[in-house]
């Protein structure tokens, strides 16, 4: 540790504040994915009347949060972090595999696959070279090519889980305001009250065996699945 | 001579295995073995000899404790092959230990398996394990659902306790193609949440693949909506999906059972023959 001279606050050390300074880049709705243009179901449960103001949009993100995403997203990249980190193909393929499959929807389906996409071409022209044959791959997926950027920045897993899940919670809310619609604050309320949760929903993906990855969530899946013929819409999913 | 202890905790197997293989365009129930609890009526041949009809029969009526029954089907290559069941399957709930239903569905090159049961009641307090994995093979082809019943729909005792660990899973040469998992549990949100069940207590996914770039369209168009239920037809991975989310077996059976004609014909190119069991 370093102390700072004229402050006397001690600074972390200087891998783990570099690690912490990319996994803000990783996560920030700068980064040129095209995240924002996804509301994975919650635009038509807005129309289907599921969602009507914050307390119900606050209800239904940190619902998915804990059950749907910490049970199959989480616990998935932190075996493809795993699997990066050792340089396992065959993990990595399998893994990848597995989330596919998992996607319940068309929509959810080729959202990960255009996210994943564009993030594996960013990471090319960021010199990370493991990303090169993923551009193309039939079975890249945002989870996988996130849990690669965070191996090549050398962010642990613990806490490219706890970015990852942040990351998913902001861009829900954010769509939450646009839709329902919601206050600039009242989406701030959202994040502070429940992003509290999400130190504990990390923790325990971490724990989850393989036999117990993935949660149907099944009026998610509904809606999802209605968006595809949505006539008029913001969001591509 | 040892006497087992009193409290023995109760542990009864129950396996079938069937097989079916084609000889000069027919296909025959060519290996049949069970033990325990699971039968198989005589197969049925209500529309050509080149579909094999059979009815899986579990006599008991109802898994309770302890129980744990393994039904393993594999259809020989260019086979063809429809299994239901005459009634409703039924977990009871638990004094303690759980039941187990794994059904391993293996399609080999050429072979078509619809797999069409009737709805399974799991009742308040039930524990189990159910998965159906299915194995395909090349292009071995698939159209078959599976139904929840979470609680008892008819008496409005809706299940809110127990342990329910389900899959539904489809693997092509070896690779995961759709995997489906659900965890109930005592006062799970999952029951109530907006994302959830919404309070439904009857769960139906048809599955069908490998299905053509588009099908989901043709079949929206046709697929007559549900008066109170939620319904869903998409189609990723040549995999294509029919969720229903309601209140009745019945309403599900008739919702997934349209998409299943449908589909025969569509996908598997057949006139759709329900079988005759369905109608008494």
């Amino acid at each position: 540790m370093v102390m700072g001279m004229a402050t006397g606050i001690t600074m972390t050390e200087a891998p783990h504040a570099l690690a912490l300074v990319r996994l803000l880049q990783l996560v920030s709705p700068a980064l040129p994915v095209g995240a924002y243009a996804y509301s994975q179901g919650l635009e038509q449960a807005v129309q289907a009347g599921w969602i009507r103001d914050e307390a119900s949009a606050g209800d239904w993100i940190t619902g998915l949060l804990e059950h749907n995403l910490g049970q199959l997203d989480a616990p998935l990249l932190l075996r493809l972090h795993r699997a990066w980190s050792h340089a396992d193909h065959d993990q990595v393929d399998y893994w990848c595999r597995y989330l596919c499959a998992a996607r319940e929807t068309a929509e959810l389906r080729s959202e990960d696959r255009q996210t994943g996409t564009a993030l594996a071409r960013l990471l090319v022209d960021l010199d990370c070279a493991a990303a090169r044959a993923w551009v193309t791959h039939p079975d890249v997926n945002w989870p996988a090519m996130f849990a690669l950027a965070a191996v090549h920045w050398q962010v642990p897993a613990d806490t490219a889980a706890l970015g990852y899940l942040w990351a998913w919670y902001e861009n829900q809310v954010a769509a939450a305001i646009k839709l329902v619609p919601l206050g600039q604050t009242a989406g701030q309320r959202i994040l502070v009250t429940c992003a509290a949760r999400i130190p504990a929903i990390a923790t325990a993906a971490a724990g989850c065996e393989d036999e117990d990855i993935g949660q149907l969530a099944a009026a998610l899946v509904m809606a999802s699945a209605w968006h595809e013929t949505q006539y008029s819409r913001l969001f591509r999913s | 001579m040892n006497a087992l202890p009193a409290m023995a905790p109760r542990h009864w197997p129950a396996r079938l295995r069937l097989g079916f293989s084609v000889r000069a365009g027919e296909t025959l129930l060519s290996e049949r073995r069970h033990q325990g609890p699971l039968r198989v009526q005589r197969p049925f041949y209500p529309e050509s000899r080149e579909v094999c009809h059979v009815y899986l029969l579990h006599p008991p009526g109802g898994l309770v404790s302890g129980d744990e029954l393994q039904i393993d089907i594999e259809v020989g290559r260019d086979a063809w092959a429809l299994l239901t069941t005459p009634g409703a399957g039924k977990v009871y709930g638990s004094d303690g230990q759980g039941v187990r239903q794994q059904q391993t569905l293996r399609i080999a090159r050429g072979g078509t398996l619809e797999w069409l049961p009737q709805e399974m009641i799991l009742f308040d307090g039930a524990r189990a394990e159910l998965g159906t994995r299915v194995e395909l093979e090349g292009d071995a082809r698939f159209l078959g659902w599976e139904i929840s019943c979470l609680g008892r729909p008819a008496s409005h005792e809706p299940l809110r306790h127990g342990d329910l660990r389900q899959r539904f899973e489809l693997w092509h040469d070896g690779r995961p193609l759709w995997l489906e998992r659900s965890h109930y549990r005592d006062q799970s949100p999952v029951f109530t949440a907006a994302w959830g069940l919404r309070g439904h207590s009857v769960l139906g996914t048809l599955v069908c693949s490998p299905v053509a770039e588009g099908l989901a369209a043709g079949l929206r168009e046709w697929l007559p909506p549900c008066d109170g239920a939620l319904c869903a037809i998409t189609q990723r991975d040549g995999v294509l999906l029919v969720r229903y989310l309601g209140d009745s077996a019945e309403q599900a059976r008739n919702h997934l059972g349209t998409a299943w004609r449908w589909l025969r014909e569509a996908v598997l190119g057949r006139h759709a023959v329900p079988p005759r069991i369905w109608n008494c």
